[in-house]
């Protein structure tokens, strides 16, 4: 399967307005270096469940109940490390066939 | 004619507050004086930090967003009356419960009126903690200083 492009990404909190926002922007830095097209949204995990996307980004406190329901699933602990993240996007990539 | 507001809105009138190094028994009391100071800034009602922490209780402590930061807030229907954005330093880091970013030594607290308001004021945010913000807070000494590191948030590049 080719990646899909834009990539339709997720990134998740308990609340959806603060902690995946500020994921959001890390997220959206991150495709950007990688040069992928990506469509990013912030939500709330109870909303995410009805959704559908490519790719979810959250701490693994809220990422774990999705394994297996988005293709590319990663949990981040630290919205700061913009390198950790590419690194977690880039092997998840590689597994799906969709790197480089 | 000049006015002189203290602890009222700059810019982009967002209410801002800050306390450092001041001693709190664990993550709870962490959040309420966060919350407190929102409070007295008519930014939240006296309710918010409940729910603050009733956020935290029912989805995990995800609001500890990087080692020793966390960014308490709740939902618009919550008691927000208006933006705002708060932070305090504690002078002993207390745990969340985070097995990657305990201890918690730096808490921002925000309310946001509705979905949107907040969006601009968080961007700014994320930018600044990325830029060593946290840090800069740790090493104020007092109220006043750590406040007017808060402000960069409402200002532009």
């Amino acid at each position: 399967m080719t990646r899909p492009d834009p990539l339709q990404v997720l990134t998740v909190c308990g609340v959806g307005m603060g902690s995946s926002l500020m994921l959001r922007m890390t997220a959206e830095d991150v495709f950007k270096r990688l040069g992928v097209r990506a469509k990013v949204e912030a939500t709330d995990v109870s909303s995410a469940r009805s959704m559908s996307p490519d790719v979810i980004i959250g701490q693994g406190m809220h990422t774990e109940e999705f394994e297996g329901r988005a293709p590319v699933v990663v949990a981040i602990t630290n919205f700061m490390d913009k390198d950790g993240l590419e690194q977690q996007l880039i092997e998840a990539f590689e597994e799906q066939g969709w790197w480089p | 004619m000049v006015a002189v507001n203290f602890g009222e809105p700059v810019a982009s009138g967002a209410a801002l507050a800050a306390v450092v190094r001041r001693p709190v028994d664990d993550w709870q009391a962490a959040i309420r004086l966060s919350c407190s100071l929102l409070e007295k800034n008519g930014a939240v009602t006296v309710v918010y930090a409940d729910r603050c922490i009733a956020m935290v209780e029912e989805h995990g402590p995800y609001i500890v967003l990087a080692p020793g930061i966390a960014l308490a807030h709740a939902r618009p229907q919550d008691g927000v009356i208006r933006l705002g954005v708060s932070v305090a330093t504690l002078s002993e880091p207390v745990s969340f419960g985070h097995n990657d970013n305990d201890p918690v030594d730096v808490v921002f607290a925000f309310g946001s009126p509705d979905n949107d308001q907040h969006v601009e004021l968080l961007s700014k945010l994320a930018q600044l903690l990325l830029g060593g913000l946290a840090d800069r807070l740790r090493d104020a000494e007092d109220d006043a200083t750590a406040r007017s590191l808060l402000e960069e948030v409402t200002q532009d590049e």
